[in-house]
């Protein structure tokens, strides 16, 4: 068996008396897109805040790739190729397009360096430049990140994710706020890049997780409720009862 | 004209009316213009320090005060009690200022805001206290004077800050070469971490960027800037003073640093030039002239938050007909 891709062992989050991640135990494998759905508090933001270092975990141990990283500093955890984008979408606003994708390509090489030009770092602007092409910023480059539409700003932070050359992508409500040609855009380009890339998405948008996803992990009330096949969870009596049935979004 | 060769011709301007100034200045004004304008130099490299933090990483520190005492008591002990020549003298007070920086760095920056205002001020206050009651070392209230030794002495050729031209290019000298590191700095890779940093310090973890070796290396950077200034006023002045330690000289950095402009790295020349002309010219007219300086400095945060530098620069932009705000940080 191959080493799978993320392992949840136990983990619980306490905030005072809340338990928002509860004895959660799961894997992901390689090769594909995950989804992790549930209402609204299930506690999926917090497992992504404790899986990237942004919280400390109360207990349990988390492995990717492997290697434990609990409790690593978020840019270590980040430089072993862990990338993600926030529920609330958060970039660089004072610079331009192309000056976010330029210093995410180039912490991947190391920023102490005092005495080169940054205009002059050929990688890292060519890093940045297929980026911002990639994901169709280019009429936006030299426009400062702070004046971007939101369906821009939220493209641009799956950019600055990509530029760090990331082996797992985690997206937090990547289409959240979009217009309908946006969100389709959007969903073709995560589609996409799941090609190349491991990708756990947290999305409420249950049509475009069931048209996506190879897998699905449900959460609820800080636990793992089920976790299938898109077809198996729509069958699964405890989801169908527990989320889908009194989900009005569903 | 573009605003490349605009900012090009303001540098050009600013560097040779410094090396001109001994000769220029006094065809205008007093000739103790020219010892003031050099001491407007010094002074601008604390506004530079406080603005590297502030301006580039988002830390306002009320302490530099701090290691512009170190790397004057640095000077003054090194040739008053252990006997160093100039360049041990001047290398002694940087490096302490430099160390001192690594050290109360490696805690403050731990912090951000106010916090980290706070911890930067209580260092400072600490050292202060600790220089006015060590009166062997420090000579307490009264400071450290020492004689000036020879900058360069080869046979019968001697070089000496008593020359005034000697002492003034001396100084230029060392400022510009600050100003130089400065703006080395500020456009590498690890000056666009700084602004990253500033910008958004979770987003920035988030790309791998180790945040905290970032505002670190920022506060030693600024901790040597501070300090050379520090050494450049000892040997300018032939002493050293607890005075010079003491908070209220970092808040007139931080005020010099804003009017200026946080985030340019010619603002804090202009922001000190302005205030020190002021202070000389008004000071004896008018003994509650710091009221005006407030004020000044209220209406800039309120109507000019990026000061004198960023209203120089969106003028430029609009001069040059480009587009105004666009990759705002150089
Ligand atoms: N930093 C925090 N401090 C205290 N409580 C928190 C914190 N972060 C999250 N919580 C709580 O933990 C629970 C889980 O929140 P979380 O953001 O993980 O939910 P979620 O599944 O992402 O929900 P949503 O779909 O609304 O984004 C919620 O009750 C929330 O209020
Ligand atoms: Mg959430």
């Amino acid at each position: 068996m191959t080493v799978p891709l993320l392992e949840i062992d136990d983990v619980t989050k306490q905030f005072g008396g809340l338990r928002a991640v509860d004895n959660t135990n799961f894997t992901l494998e390689t090769g594909k897109l995950h989804a992790i759905i549930g209402p609204n508090g299930a506690g999926k933001t917090t497992l992504f805040n404790l899986i990237t270092g942004t919280l400390p975990t109360t207990s349990g141990r988390i492995r990717f790739l492997g290697d434990d990283i609990t409790d690593e500093p978020v840019h270590k955890i980040s430089q072993r190729g862990l990338a993600r984008t926030l529920q609330i979408k958060s970039v660089f606003g004072g610079l331009t397009v192309r000056e976010n994708l330029w210093i995410a390509a180039r912490s991947r090489y190391g920023v102490f360096a005092p005495f080169m030009s940054w205009r002059r770092c050929r990688k890292s602007n060519e890093r940045a430049d297929a980026v911002c092409e990639e994901l169709g910023l280019m009429p936006h480059a030299d426009q400062l990140a702070a004046n971007l539409s939101y369906g821009d700003v939220a493209l641009l932070e799956i950019g600055l994710a990509l530029a760090t050359q990331p082996k797992l992508l985690l997206l937090d409500e990547p289409i959240c706020g979009m217009g309908p040609a946006e969100t389709e855009k959007t969903v073709a380009k995560i589609q996409d890049l799941s090609k190349r890339i491991d990708i756990v998405i947290i999305e409420h948008d249950i049509e475009v997780v069931f048209n996506i996803a190879d897998e699905i992990t449900v959460m609820a009330n800080g636990g793992v409720l089920a976790k299938g096949t898109p077809d198996e969870i729509a069958n699964d009596p405890d989801v169908r009862t527990a989320y889908l049935g009194d989900d009005d979004d569903a | 004209m573009t605003v490349q060769t605009i900012n090009r011709a303001g540098t050009l301007l600013l560097v040779v009316f410094t090396l001109t100034a001994p000769w220029v200045l006094p065809l205008f004004v007093d000739s103790f213009w020219v010892d003031i304008y050099s001491e407007i130099l010094i002074w601008s490299l604390l506004a530079a320090s406080v603005n590297l933090l502030f301006g580039y990483v988002g830390l306002l520190s009320f302490g530099q005060a701090l290691y512009f005492g170190m790397g004057m008591y640095g000077v003054a002990i090194g040739i008053a009690k252990l006997g160093f020549g100039f360049w041990g003298g001047f290398g002694f007070g940087v490096v302490l200022a430099t160390a001192m920086a690594a050290v109360a760095g490696v805690l403050a920056v731990r912090l951000t805001w106010h916090y980290f205002a706070i911890i930067t001020v209580v260092f400072s206050l600490i050292f202060y206290f600790l220089a006015l009651s060590w009166k062997p070392l420090t000579g307490g209230d009264d400071g450290l004077p020492f004689g000036m030794p020879p900058l360069i002495s080869i046979g019968d050729f001697e070089l000496t800050l008593t020359d005034p031209d000697v002492q003034y290019f001396f100084i230029v000298l060392m400022v510009g070469a600050c100003y130089a590191l400065m703006g080395r700095i500020i456009s590498s890779p690890l000056g666009r971490a700084f602004v990253t940093v500033r910008e958004n310090d979770l987003r920035a973890s988030l790309i791998g960027l180790n945040v905290y070796m970032i505002r670190l290396s920022a506060f030693i950077v600024s901790g040597f800037i501070a300090g050379v200034a520090g050494a450049l006023f000892a040997l300018f002045g032939r002493y050293a003073s607890a005075n010079f330690m003491f908070y209220h000289v970092s808040g007139e950095a931080v005020v010099w640093a804003i009017i200026g402009g946080v985030g340019t790295l010619f603002g804090p020349i202009v922001g000190t030039s302005l205030l020190i002309v002021l202070r000389e010219e008004l000071s004896h007219v008018w003994a509650h002239y710091p009221i005006l300086v407030g004020i000044v400095v209220i209406l800039t945060v309120i109507f000019a938050p990026k000061g004198i530098g960023g209203i120089w620069t969106s003028l430029v932009h609009r001069f040059a007909g480009a587009n105004a705000g666009k990759g705002g940080d150089q």
